[in-house]
């Protein structure tokens, strides 16, 4: 069929184009194309076959695209919106995650490592198993260093922090039950100077904590090492010892072998 | 009743950051599409696409307004595109996506479609992806901001700096290759 002829007189491309997207300027300049359609079976087949390539275009669609500009590229854009975040978290809630980071941080501070017959052993941690508890198979260096969880020290500084709250909110709640009701303003105001107080304080047991850890770790750290070079010493002398065992038994062995031999020699000369 | 681009940008110059936020918003999308579309790399799409809000966030004081925002952003988009295909000195080849499950897809996909509908749909897609990439730029760029974008000839003409002819002279050849790569591709598949 798309090999009749086609007896357009302009450009035939050009206009077949504008035919098919409709954009053809004024319906004046489209009209000699469209009275053309209807004599031309080669120029009507083209357009249904490239209205066809079309349809299948259409269905083409991009992945999704995983990403947010507005969280990334503009964000120079938008301001300093990374660190408002931070500001709009609630005192109690920075309380909290100090907090937290002081028993997770506390937690792995508690490193129990130990070198024994059966290797080396690294621990983590308040967990200790029972036959720690009952102290076998532990270095007795080790087991005297090794903080248990009630007696941490980090605790009593928790303890007292708690204590604190606990007086403050007594305070506030009986301060509320008072005559004289505060103004909005004092209200906030105070509770502003208390979360700071409360963050002040909050942080200094933080670096507090921070500085212990860092001492226990060095100081486990030096046991571990003196632990591993007695366990060495040790295991070499046990390996030196059951090293000449075994060469006194195979001596014994080949004089036993040798002592055959002769007997055998000697029987099959008599013989 | 929503600001316009234009309106937009007015506010975004006069320092108005989330004016810019919401040209963002509104546009990131084909952006990225045309970029996919262009340079056919789903990763690179991206880039080009951060990229070219980047350079109008900049470029913003001087945009005087002679075009429509759309259009000037297309231009950047554009010349980014160009000069990835030019850095990096090949036919752009388009990737499916990379971590693309089609039992993921069919869960996601309307209750109406089958498995097979689905297979179906990304094969064509696939063979429309491979016919594009064979595609000269200038013809890619002409038939995906025509079809995709629903540019007009003269819009298009301006975008891309070249007579109005020669944008429909493009159209029709691209499509001409287009029509004759999705026939011997079905063919080949049956």
């Amino acid at each position: 069929m798309t090999d009749s002829f086609c007896g357009y007189t302009g450009d035939r491309d050009q206009a077949l184009v504008a035919y098919l997207y409709e954009d053809g300027g004024d319906a004046g300049g489209r009209a000699p194309f469209d009275d053309h359609l209807t004599t031309c079976a080669r120029c009507r087949d083209e357009v249904a076959a490239l209205r066809g390539v079309r349809a299948q275009l259409a269905r083409w669609a991009p992945p999704e695209p995983a990403f947010n500009l507005i969280d990334g590229g503009a964000q120079s854009a938008r301001g300093n919106r990374s660190t408002q975040w931070w500001r709009e978290i609630p005192a109690w809630a920075q309380v909290a995650a100090a907090l937290l980071f002081l028993g997770v941080s506390a937690g792995i501070a508690n490193l129990d490592a130990r070198y024994d017959a059966n290797g080396l052993h690294l621990r983590t941690g308040w967990m200790q198993p029972q036959a720690d508890a009952a102290g076998g198979g532990r270095p007795a260096s080790a087991a005297v260093v090794a903080a248990d969880g009630a007696a941490a020290p980090w605790r009593a500084d928790l303890v007292a922090l708690e204590r604190q709250l606990k007086d403050e909110v007594r305070t506030i709640q009986t301060s509320s039950r008072a005559e004289t009701a505060p103004t909005a303003a004092q209200v906030i105001r105070a509770s502003a100077t208390a979360d700071a107080d409360l963050l002040r304080r909050v942080r200094a047991i933080v670096d507090e904590s921070e500085k212990r850890q860092q001492r226990e770790l060095a100081l486990r750290v030096a046991e571990v090492m003196r632990d591993v070079t007695t366990q060495r010493r040790a295991d070499l002398v046990n390996i030196d010892r059951m090293l000449g065992f075994v060469q006194t038994k195979v001596g014994v062995e080949v004089m036993k072998d040798r002592q055959r031999l002769d007997l055998l020699y000697r029987a099959s000369q008599r013989q | 009743m929503p600001w316009t681009d234009e309106e937009l940008v007015a506010k975004s110059i006069s320092g108005d950051a989330d004016s810019f936020n919401e040209l963002v918003l509104r546009w990131e999308r084909p952006i990225y599409a045309l970029a996919y579309r262009t340079i056919g790399r789903e990763e690179d799409a991206r880039d080009v696409c951060q990229e070219t809000f980047l350079r109008a966030f900049r470029a913003l004081p001087g945009f005087r307004g002679q075009a429509k925002f759309s259009s000037w952003l297309y231009r950047i988009a554009l010349n980014l595109c160009r000069d990835w295909v030019r850095r990096e000195r090949r036919t752009p080849v388009v990737q499916p996506p990379e971590d693309m499950d089609l039992i993921e897809m069919a869960a996601a996909a309307e209750p109406s479609e089958s498995i097979e509908d689905l297979v179906a749909r990304k094969d064509l897609t696939r063979l429309v992806e491979r016919a594009m990439a064979l595609l000269p730029e200038e013809q890619r760029t002409a038939i995906v901001l025509k079809e995709y974008h629903g540019l007009t000839f003269q819009e298009i003409a301006d975008l891309v700096g070249c007579p109005l002819s020669t944008v429909k002279t493009r159209l029709y050849q691209g499509l001409t290759v287009l029509r004759r790569e999705l026939a011997r591709n079905n063919k080949a598949k049956l």
